[in-house]
């Protein structure tokens, strides 16, 4: 416990202002075998204390493989789940401990929108159906009102109002991702989870679906938190990047200085491994021998320690914690202690 | 000088049948390929990169259909062959990479008998001697303990040991051309660098080429030699990797290679490709992409001929006419 105490004092850098406060948070998953003789046999720690502000404004990145906590994190955040241990604060006010009233304003001020447009819309509504509906939900309106809603929104997304009558199967996929930022927008949210917003998209269509949605950023100052693997879409969207490996957070920082400046050889090693924007381009080459752990069976010490080049011997025994390395930076190696 | 060549697309055309009309996925392309030379065929869904790849390997789905042009593999034209020897040459001579090497194996065998029964197609052997061939492979690929892996099933060995072995199967049998079709799309960024690395060193081994069909410009920056972009079933843009990226003659490759962030520089704003990729069955008239080219003009009605804007670098846009 002592190490997440330790962890909060150093990205706890403006926790006061912040849309929205993690505080320590866990997920652990228990785990069963046998259906008759149940026993816990395990615990899958896929969230183990992490600690992160999201300010008004600003797009926080959540960066790292598959199965490091990502997604469960952002799942906590849209209360689709609960907190093994830790506390969320929304406007300062913990999650928690909200009132019917708090809860169901919650759930309209954050908002999601997923990887995949094919799947995450309605095959059987219409534009119109769908982008009106969480707004029936939350808010008590006419129907003309709602009708000219949806009609602002399409066109603030950069569709046309008479697409509200067509189905979802009439879009591209770009397209279709605009329907999805329509929905999440229809409710004035202060926040939207992008989880992977673009990676299912042609390449051709990225740039603008980025650019739309730093246009809303700046538009409607909404908070977003990026779940991305493509680290040049990070540093093109974030104001703040936390690197996750195996449920913790091992190195926090701005954009730019996280990818010029990196400490974590985890961070190093993600750099190292994107793809060059020019065949001249040479990269530090750090291959990483193996991969990403089971977190049923986590390696003690720094989980990292394994696969690091640079390790040390006391990385198998002492579990690091994240310091300051600079303003605004923080990293959890023992390398810079 | 030919000799080298061993593969030469000419005018491939492979056209779909459907009820509503006919879909020209790949329409009259050209490329030649070199032996240990790594060609990125890069394009958005749609662009007729994956059905080249097909229509390479003769396995063009229904209701498709080669309509026209010529595949030369070593001198031979592939369209010309019968289904039997067509089936002799996929894995021998050329071989398809999955798209998911994590998923390509089957789970009820282990991973000895896989290899050893695509060793069999190649080696009339006794089965002691394939299995040491199969040993042999494995340790080509870097498996370590390769001898006691042979008895694993697939289920028991970590994704990269997969790779791995995927790898080793895909060039039992020496082929001359590796394709990999969007080879490391589901694969994470650390275990993507290390897939790109295991072909790089399967080809320095084997001397094969290969052929990366792929929307990633990244992946073409840090794996090929040459680079052909393909929109709406042709090739706009031919040329050698670094000539592509310094000097991108067609608009859409340059308006590609713009629009994609990349790590080391801050931009404001990206530049975006206005519109979205045509659909085959209504293509525009005259050249596909002016609809979103920001240079269009009356000419454009016209579909553009192939210029040469440098040696070895063609381009079909009539600015480089």
């Amino acid at each position: 416990m002592a190490a997440t105490a330790i962890a909060m004092e150093g990205t706890q850098t403006a926790g006061e202002d912040a849309l929205v406060r993690l505080e320590g948070i866990r997920r652990h998953f228990p785990v069963y075998r046998g259906n008759l003789l149940r026993k816990r046999t395990g615990t899958v720690k896929a969230v183990d204390g992490i600690s992160i502000n999201i300010m008004p404004g600003q797009t926080y990145s959540l960066v790292g493989e598959s199965g490091c906590g990502k997604t469960t994190t952002s799942r906590m955040l849209l209360m689709a789940d609960q907190p093994t241990e830790g506390s969320i604060y929304f406007d300062s006010r913990p999650m928690h401990q909200f009132s019917g009233a708090e809860r169901r304003n919650f759930r309209s001020s954050v908002q999601a929108v997923f990887q995949d447009p094919w799947s995450s819309l309605n095959p059987r509504m219409r534009v119109d159906q769908i982008i009106s509906e969480p707004l029936i939900t939350h808010q008590k309106l006419s129907r003309s009102a709602v009708q000219s809603q949806v009609q602002e929104l399409l066109q603030v997304v950069g569709l046309h109002p008479f697409h509200g009558e067509r189905y979802p199967h009439e879009f591209s996929g770009g397209q279709r991702q605009r329907i999805a930022i329509a929905r999440a927008l229809s409710t004035r949210p202060k926040l939207i989870v992008l989880d992977e917003p673009v990676s299912a998209l042609d390449v051709s269509i990225r740039a603008q679906i980025l650019n739309l949605l730093k246009e809303l950023q700046a538009t409607y100052e909404l908070s977003y938190l990026l779940i991305a693997h493509n680290l040049a879409t990070v540093r093109y969207m974030s104001h703040m990047v936390g690197v996750m490996y195996l449920g913790k957070i091992v190195e926090e920082a701005p954009p730019i200085e996280l990818f010029t400046n990196a400490q974590h050889p985890y961070t190093k090693a993600l750099i190292s491994a994107s793809l060059p924007a020019h065949p001249r381009q040479q990269r530090e080459e750090i291959v990483l021998t193996g991969e990403v752990p089971s977190p049923l069976n986590p390696p003690g010490g720094c989980a990292f320690h394994p696969r690091c080049p640079f390790v040390l011997e006391r990385c198998s025994s002492d579990v690091p914690v994240l310091r300051q390395y600079e303003a605004g930076h923080t990293t959890a190696c023992h390398l810079y202690e | 000088m030919t000799n080298d060549v061993i593969l030469q697309v000419q005018d491939l055309q492979t056209h779909f049948f459907t009820r509503t009309g006919v879909v020209k996925a790949v329409d009259g392309i050209n490329f030649e390929l070199k032996r240990g030379e790594t060609l990125g065929i890069v394009g958005e869904s749609g662009s007729g990169k994956s059905m080249t790849a097909w229509s390479i390997l003769g396995m063009v789905p229904h209701p498709g259909r080669i309509v026209g042009g010529a595949i030369n593999y070593l001198g031979e034209n592939l369209l010309e062959k019968s289904r039997g020897e067509m089936r002799d040459i996929r894995g021998s001579g050329i071989c398809m990479v999955m798209q998911d090497p994590l998923t390509s194996l089957n789970p009820v065998f282990t991973v000895g008998d896989q290899l050893v029964e695509t060793l069999r197609l190649e080696y009339d052997e006794p089965k002691r001697s394939l299995r040491q061939r199969a040993v042999d492979l494995l340790a080509n690929v870097r498996i370590p303990a390769a001898e006691e892996r042979l008895a694993n099933f697939p289920h028991q060995m970590s994704g990269g040991m997969r790779q791995r072995v995927v790898g080793a199967i895909s060039i039992a049998r020496a082929p001359n051309l590796l394709i990999a079709d969007e080879p490391t799309t589901s694969l994470d960024a650390t275990i993507q660098l290390q897939y790109l690395r295991l072909l790089k060193d399967i080809q320095a081994e084997t001397g094969a080429a290969i052929i990366f069909i792929t929307h990633d410009f990244g992946i073409v920056a840090r794996m090929c030699d040459r680079v052909a972009v393909m929109y709406a079933g042709r090739i706009v843009e031919q040329s050698d990797v670094e000539d592509m990226f310094d000097s991108p003659a067609h608009p859409y490759t340059e308006a590609l290679l713009q629009s994609v962030p990349d790590l080391d520089t801050d931009v404001d704003t990206l530049p975006s490709i206005e519109g979205q990729p045509p659909s085959l069955d209504a293509l525009p008239e005259g050249c596909s992409f002016a609809p979103r080219c920001p240079h269009a003009w009356e000419r454009c009605l016209e579909y553009p001929d192939e210029f040469t804007v440098a040696p070895g670098h063609t381009s079909r846009c009539w600015r480089s006419e």
